[in-house]
């Protein structure tokens, strides 16, 4: 394996999900959180010589609607700007390969999203191609309902496996304050909620909130000087399928297959049970068996502790929500988890997807040693 | 999506897709209470915590400082033309007599200009340093919206010298 520079996360700072802030804007929302994220690695507006942005103008509502985020971002005087129309763990890869290319030692990463002014469902249907698909009303709770009846099918699971794996989610997040839903439920409570779309109860889908979330990235020489305990990235790697449902076997993420493989083979491992911790970006349990089976893990087993955070299904504000993974582990592995840590973890994977049905995955090991000498 | 009764005699080489996507936008406090000013004739702005500049229409927070404007502070509804144009052709959504002049406004307190028609004079007597004064809608028609000002009009004060007006574009 090429030696790479070594990149870490030295700073990670999020508002608390709601279902609706009604006070602030998103450019609101944004601002004292990339203020708390500076100052919590003692950085000034200077130090940062790259930024980059996750969000869609279908959520704001609005064409360039992202440019608003500049106001937020410390944009003067200018600098080197990107934006992504994809969750912002995508935007941290980028920024991740920009700094293995030489072009930046730091960059502030960041994710917005008023995902209560539009209707996700509606807006989701647009992702679908607009000649056979999306002319269907085919929403993300359907197209995760197909997705899910075809997993439970072909590895046998009852409606029980599902809701187990969502008793621990919402049982793991009911300790994070950051989370919309934060009650810790039985899978008996959970199996008993209405069917939405059948396979998917009211309890197996995601708890779709907005915040804003700002992560910082900074290379070897400058991360160790702005943070105790720096999270290394060890490996990153993502993968596209089609977009056509139909073309692929959506009970299986074979992109998230050959992400992992690739990531944690430029991590020096060879699975992924070998990390303490895995953050998924998995909207319902459905995906979480289907996430699981594509990185060699078992939903139900206790090692590596997955989703301490409580996942998506306990808060996923769009375009917020792989970033928050990568949030999740900074503060697992830097000491910041509180009540929810898991003790002595070193190693971590985290997950980010966007598309209906895991269309585009992307995977990150982090550890809490340099990976490169 | 229109409802086919028939099959198409004609080969089909569009397909004809409707989008609705319904919105429901949050003000934000600092643009809800300037809006609400603008119903009681009040032009509301935001200092810079950092420098005292003064943001209209008012913002939590300072791009250009990187700092928050804690205050809101009220500003002048009478101020300078820095810059403008005349319009000769008809904009989208309104019903403007043409020529008419679009301008930028600094008002008195503010340290940014705002957009605003220039109306009762001429637009080639319109002017960079020109003195103009809201003229809003009258009590009872003011909704909290940015067409309370009708337009700005000429005040007949001595013209604002370049140095007062020139940084506020």
């Amino acid at each position: 394996m090429t030696q790479l520079r070594n990149v870490a996360i030295v700073s990670f700072a999020q508002l608390p999900v709601v279902a609706r802030d009604e006070h602030r804007t998103a450019m609101e929302m944004l601002s004292p959180v990339v203020q708390a994220a500076l100052a919590a690695c003692g950085a000034s507006r200077d130090d940062i010589d790259y930024q980059i942005a996750g969000s869609t103008d279908y959520m704001d509502g609005r064409p360039f609607g992202f440019v608003a985020a500049l106001d937020a971002m410390g944009s003067w005087p200018p600098r080197h700007d990107n934006h992504f129309e994809m969750d912002a763990a995508f935007c941290a890869y980028y920024a991740w390969v920009r700094m293995q290319a030489g072009e930046c030692d730091t960059a502030l990463v960041v994710a917005h999203g008023k995902v209560s002014e539009g209707e996700p469902r509606r807006i989701m249907n647009l992702q679908l191609d607009p000649y056979y698909q999306a002319p269907l009303g085919l929403d993300p709770v359907a197209s995760a309902a197909l997705q899910a009846s075809m997993v439970m099918a072909r590895l046998q699971l009852s409606d029980r496996d599902l809701a187990e794996v969502a008793a621990r989610n919402r049982c793991a997040g009911a300790k994070n304050p950051d989370n919309l839903v934060r009650e810790a439920a039985s899978p008996e409570q959970l199996a008993a909620t209405p069917f939405v779309v059948d396979p998917l109860r009211a309890a197996y889908l995601p708890a779709i909130g907005e915040t804003a979330s700002c992560l910082v990235l900074a290379a070897e020489g400058k991360a160790e000087r702005m943070c105790e305990r720096p999270v290394w990235i060890h490996g990153a790697h993502h993968i596209s399928e089609l977009q056509s449902l139909g073309a692929r076997d959506l009970s299986r993420s074979e992109s998230t297959r050959l992400a992992a493989q690739r990531a944690l083979a430029m991590a020096g491992l060879d699975r992924a049970d070998q990390a303490d911790l895995v953050e998924l970006s998995a909207a319902t349990p459905a995906e979480e068996w289907i996430v699981c089976e594509a990185l060699g893990l078992d939903p139900r087993s206790s090692t590596p502790v997955l989703n301490p955070s409580g996942g998506p299904l306990c808060a996923h504000p769009i375009m917020n929500t792989g970033l928050i993974r990568l949030g999740e582990v900074f503060r697992q592995l830097s000491g910041q988890a509180g009540e929810r840590a898991v003790p002595g973890a070193e190693r971590a994977v985290a997950h980010a997807t966007q598309g209906h049905c895991l269309q585009t995955n992307l995977v990150f090991v982090l550890g809490s040693q340099r990976r490169w000498s | 999506m229109p409802a086919f009764t028939e099959p198409p005699t004609e080969p089909i080489k569009y397909v004809d897709a409707h989008v609705w996507l319904p919105y429901d936008y949050v003000a934000g406090d600092y643009r809800a209470a300037y809006l609400r000013a603008l119903k009681e004739k009040r032009i509301l702005g935001s200092r810079c915590d950092r420098t005292g500049k003064v943001f209209v229409p008012p913002v939590s927070f300072s791009p250009h400082a990187f700092a928050p404007c804690s205050e809101l502070v009220e500003v002048a509804d009478r101020g300078t033309v820095t810059t403008f144009c005349i319009v000769n052709i008809p904009v989208i959504g309104r019903n403007l007599e043409l020529p008419y002049v679009a301008a930028s406004v600094a008002l008195d307190g503010a340290d940014i200009s705002i957009f605003a028609l220039i109306q009762e004079c001429k637009p080639e007597e319109v002017r960079m340093g020109m003195r103009v004064e809201a003229v809003w809608k009258p009590d009872g028609e003011r909704h909290g919206d940015h067409e309370d000002i009708q337009y700005f009009r000429p005040t007949g004060e001595p013209d604002a010298p370049p140095e007062t007006y020139l940084h506020r574009l």
